[in-house]
């Protein structure tokens, strides 16, 4: 049932968060029981007589009564404390295996993570489930809590104590069915009008010139505002639910209070007693309230995360041997390890799908072959084993320069790097930076320029030591000089190393590198 | 006062709900003490009291999401518009976020915190007041609890807060962290780096997560004073009520206490930190919403838009650099006179589109100059700036037409916008901007055809319309579909192919009758006829007035007089 079980250590920690929850719940009951007992009890030996005055102990109640203030508060922080703790490791474990279990997907299949909404959506969904796991013990907690208050309305007769346990036991499965009726539908109506939205508003956003060259923006504003009238009205009936078991639970507690003393018997202080335990008793059940609510909002999302963590595949360390070098056929063309070939062909007729595709990043949609593989057949493993990419669009995680260089492979040296970042052009613009290597680059870029980006990207490539090296525009945004001295550097690298190359390239520089050039048409 | 801050008056009716029942137990408890059954009409406060709390229960949340909604709407309206309505305004995705998420989100603190905030500092006086009808010592036990708990919370409450905002933050960091390492997944795969990626990943979580927990040990302290003077609340006014019931008081007490009264103050105690709890429970949300509301307020006010020339004479762009950070675009120099056709070209991404926003006037260059020409500085119909390529051969599927001639192509229907030409340049229309956008992915709103069209040309008749739908080509669309101007279009332009709906924006630009128009790849993704008979409209067109488009087509690139790569 629970796809996301938890380790031992985080269930020990829950288990402590548990007693902690259980301590404050029965405190925080028998604190207003005893308070309730002690006042009637007082009145009553202050109405008999200095006698009774001196036979009533006042000293026990009155010290139990604030030790269990004390014994409340203790609990409450270390339950809070202690559940916390648990659903952060918890998460931080479940964090990691996710991205063990993405990070071990094949490209070409993988669930499409890169947009900023799926993984921003797959951080609520973890959230989701942490707020999850710190409610966890505060539902046992009120059993027990419930338990306890049962047993104490037992002092003042049978027929209290059952009435009682039959309202509280009927109490969660009707906030359930109360939050059910009253939230699936609106969290889920919430749900589809968001994205609705959403997907409307970034199309609108596409059309951005134009809405600002006539001046439409105040239209597409109401346009957007009427289409998220659904998700406000869903938001509403929200709210509505959450007010409407509120007042649900608030009544019950006045009902089992009412009730309770009703058909309680014995001396007045017992009466007291059970009243105030019944009525802190529906109060401790907020609990199983709060989860009914959240419960439509978060499944959907546990869902999707149910679904990341049955992915197949388990991440392995991937061998740190250099490959054979391969030859790779495209088309009819067969490409010997050590070759240097330029695709050419007009924009949009699939060159930069071509060089994903020998990457392993995407499926192949021209006919190519590594070895004697169809590329399609090829495990991704074997793909990346045998070629290194500079993408188009470079690709650079947030970190320094130095981590981005130490993707390429482990253990590269400063040497290494530097070497690369000369062959790339790029040495002196890092050795003009304060920290070098260790300047960090921010998630969009920030301290570098698009055509810097570029470059790191491509020393990366260089320093992976793969039979092929993949360009894809490398010297695009470089002025004539710096790409002629690229070009050059580059091709006394491919010489030494013996490297080969797949270049795409619409500038004419670069494609002096290739032996030879490939028509994409002809493939 | 705004709805959400009368629902967290509303928290004191539930006051009256409160001491309603802790009349009705007070009594009910009275009555048992001397042996007398209990009274119908402590029964009736019960049950009473607890509806009176349940209404209020139930009417505080739906009063004050209204409440929120009624500001939150007209917030992500004007969020909406500055977002749409300014070149400067951050990507899609981001906007998307600013516009819809950060606005639920405060829709949250609204609902929740204001309410919570409102109560917090009304009731507990009132709930001091309603204990003091009962019992004045009781009353001032409680008053006299809030001295050490201010000070407990300033205590405790400012290094919470510290410690919940460093928290927070580095909460944010991980999750950018996480955020960012899924991004790149593909190219961590293509290097192997995966497996030791996801090692980093996860000693970092697992770093951040000792640390929170540590951060926490101080940020639930503000908490636990909160749980312990509220418990301590209880436990005062229980003790006084008990020794002074018992007469066994310390001091001399001024009041005599009866039971009931007793009864009454004990069962009331709890509401007084009530308020204050349930604006604990609210803190996440103020946190969450008053990041959001940093956020927003960032967003860049639309600027008014630059003062347009009475006469427009021409455009002339030097030097231009439009920069982000991590990409550069330029140094470009663009010029166009009140006719002609220049082509913007350069590799996918390059930025041909920011650089066509940026003439538009809807991107602030980061260096270089751009202004309209003059009439005196306007290098005539022809423009003068591109000696170059004017050929005189053209290819097929291109306009025989050429940038000095003024008759329409042959084929091309004539223009139904009569001309405002006048000595010098073309009279602009006063309040509108020279310029019209022709875009890859048009703007379609959801209405009718009639309506997408007439958005920059209000009052264009229906004769005006149809005039554009066969200038660009649409007239077969319609036929085929046997629909009208009236045809229904959502704002997908569900039912019109990709060229049909650049048509559209096409024959909306030509009908803004704007003396410059810009088109974004007007003919990609056309078949060779269709991308030929746009083209030979082109022509036709930059014949009476200037003609920017961004395209890779090297046939559009042929038929121009100029062109200008990036």
């Amino acid at each position: 049932m629970n796809p996301f079980p938890l380790a031992a250590p985080e269930r020990r920690t829950l288990r402590q968060a548990l007693a902690c929850a259980t301590l404050a719940g029965l405190a925080a009951i028998l604190l207003l029981a005893l308070s309730g007992w002690f006042l009637t009890g007082a009145a009553i030996a202050g109405a008999s007589g200095a006698a009774a005055v001196a036979a009533f102990n006042y000293l026990i109640p009155s010290a139990a009564i604030r030790g269990l203030a004390i014994l409340r508060t203790g609990g409450r922080y270390g339950e809070r404390l202690l559940s916390h703790q648990a659903a952060l490791t918890a998460m931080a474990d479940l964090r990691g295996r996710l991205f063990g279990k993405l990070a071990a997907q094949d490209s070409r299949t993988a669930p499409d993570l890169a947009g900023g909404d799926a993984s921003a959506r797959l951080i609520g969904d973890i959230e989701a489930l942490e707020d999850l796991v710190v409610r966890r013990p505060s539902r046992p907690a009120s059993l027990a809590a419930a338990c306890f208050a049962v047993a104490l309305v037992a002092l003042a007769g049978w027929k209290a104590a059952l009435a009682l346990a039959i309202l509280l036991a009927a109490l969660p499965p009707l906030l359930t069915l109360a939050a059910r009726r009253l939230t699936t539908r609106p969290a889920a109506d919430a749900a589809e009008a968001l994205g609705a939205l959403r997907t409307a508003f970034v199309d609108y956003a596409a059309a951005r010139p134009e809405i600002i060259a006539y001046g439409l923006a105040p239209r597409v504003a109401d346009t957007i505002a009427e289409l998220a009238r659904p998700l406000d009205r869903a938001r509403a009936a929200l709210a509505r639910g959450d007010g409407v078991v509120a007042g649900l639970l608030a009544f019950y507690g006045t009902l089992a209070a009412a009730l309770v003393f009703a058909l309680s018997e014995g001396a007045a202080p017992i009466r007291a007693l059970a009243l105030l335990a019944a009525a802190a008793s529906v109060e401790a059940m907020a609990a199983f309230a709060r989860t009914a609510l959240r419960q439509a909002s978060v499944e959907q999302g546990l869902a999707r995360l149910a679904t990341l963590s049955a992915l197949p595949g388990d991440l392995a360390p991937s061998p740190n041997t250099a490959a054979t070098p391969l030859p790779i056929t495209l088309g009819a063309e067969q490409l010997a390890p050590g070759a240097r070939v330029a695709i050419t062909g007009a924009s949009g007729t699939g060159k930069t799908r071509l060089i994903e595709a020998l990457a392993g990043l995407r499926m192949p949609v021209h006919p190519l072959a590594l070895g004697d593989t169809p590329l399609a057949r090829c495990t991704a493993d074997a793909l990346r084993r045998q070629s290194a990419l500079a993408p188009q669009s470079a690709v650079l995680i947030a970190g320094s320069i130095g981590d981005n260089l130490r993707v390429a492979r482990p253990g590269i040296t400063e040497t290494e790097m530097l070497a690369a970042l000369h062959t790339a052009c790029l040495d002196t613009t890092v050795a003009a930076m304060p920290a070098g290597l260790d300047t960090p680059i921010a998630e969009a870029g920030g301290t570098l320029s698009g055509g810097e980006r570029k470059r790191l990207s491509l020393a990366r490539a260089l320093l992976a030591r793969r039979p092929w090296l993949l360009l894809d525009e490398p010297s695009e945004g470089l002025d004539a000089a710096t790409e002629a001295e690229l070009v050059a550097r580059l091709r006394g690298w491919l010489d030494a190393t013996g490297t080969g190359l797949v270049l795409v390239s619409h500038r004419h520089a670069p494609l002096a590198l290739a032996d030879r050039r490939i028509d994409i048409a002809t493939l | 006062m705004a709805l959400q801050k009368q629902a967290g008056l509303a928290w004191i009716i539930d006051l009256g709900g409160a001491a309603l029942f802790a009349w009705g137990i007070a009594d009910g408890v009275a009555a048992a003490a001397n042996g007398h059954p209990m009274p119908a009409a402590a029964l009736a406060a019960m049950l009473g009291g607890g509806l009176v709390r349940a209404g209020t229960a139930w009417g505080v949340p739906v009063l004050a999401v209204r409440g929120a909604q009624a500001s939150t709407a007209p917030l992500r309206r004007s969020l909406v518009e500055r977002l749409l309505g300014s070149g400067a305004a951050p990507s899609s995705g981001q906007s998307a976020v600013l516009a819809i998420d950060h606005v639920a989100t405060i829709e949250g603190y609204e609902t929740r915190f204001v309410p919570a905030r409102m109560a917090a500092a009304a009731a507990p006086l009132v709930a001091v007041g309603i204990i003091a009808c009962a019992s004045l010592i009781a009353a001032g036990i409680l008053l006299g609890t809030l001295v050490p708990f201010i000070f407990g919370m300033i205590l405790a409450g400012t290094a919470a807060k510290r410690a919940s905002e460093r928290q927070l933050a580095a909460l944010g960091e991980l999750s950018d962290l996480f955020v960012d390492r899924v991004r790149t997944l593909p190219i961590l795969r293509h290097f192997g780096a995966e497996e030791r990626i996801a090692r980093q990943v996860g000693l970092a979580t697992r770093e951040v997560a000792a640390r929170t927990v540590e951060v926490l040990r101080v940020a639930f302290l503000s908490s636990a004073v909160l749980e312990f003077f509220s418990a301590l609340a209880v436990a005062l006014v229980a003790v006084y009520c008990g020794f002074s019931l018992l007469g066994l008081l310390p001091f001399p007490n001024p009041e005599t206490l009866t039971l009931r009264e007793a009864f009454f103050a004990l069962a009331m105690a709890p509401e007084f930190y009530l308020p204050m709890r349930r604006l604990a429970a609210a803190y996440h949300d103020k946190q969450l919403g008053e990041a959001a509301k940093t956020a927003i307020a960032a967003v860049p006010e639309v600027a008014p838009p630059a003062a347009a020339p009475e006469v427009f004479a021409g455009v002339a762009a030097k030097e231009l650099v439009i920069a982000w950070p991590g990409r550069t675009i330029g140094p470009v120099d663009v010029s166009i006179g009140t006719a002609g056709l220049v082509a913007l070209t350069g590799p996918t991404g390059s930025g041909k589109t920011s650089l066509l926003a940026t003439i538009a006037g809807q991107i602030v260059p980061s260096a270089g100059s751009l202004h309209f020409l003059s009439p005196e500085e306007a290098p005539g119909a022809l423009p003068a700036a591109f000696p170059s390529r004017l050929r005189e051969g053209l290819g097929e599927g291109e306009s025989g037409e050429r940038a000095t001639s003024s008759g329409p192509a042959p084929h091309v229907a004539p223009s139904p916008i009569p001309s405002r030409r006048r000595e010098g340049g073309i009279a602009a229309v006063p309040d509108h901007s020279p310029i019209a956008w022709a875009a890859q992915h048009p703007l379609i709103l959801p209405g009718t055809l009639r309506d997408n069209l007439a958005l920059a040309a209000p009052h264009a008749t229906d004769a005006d319309l149809l005039a554009a739908i066969d200038r660009v080509g649409l007239g077969p669309m319609l036929a085929r579909r046997d629909a009208s101007l009236d045809l229904v279009l959502d704002h997908r332009g569900s039912g019109l192919s990709g060229g049909e709906r650049r048509r559209l924006g096409l024959a909306r630009a030509l009908l803004a009758d704007r003396p410059l128009l810009l088109a974004d790849e007007p003919t990609a993704d056309l078949d060779h006829a269709s991308a030929a008979s746009i083209i030979a409209l082109l022509r036709a067109v930059a014949a009476e007035r200037a003609v920017i488009v961004a395209t890779h087509d090297p046939y559009l690139v042929a038929a121009a007089d100029a062109e200008v790569t990036l």
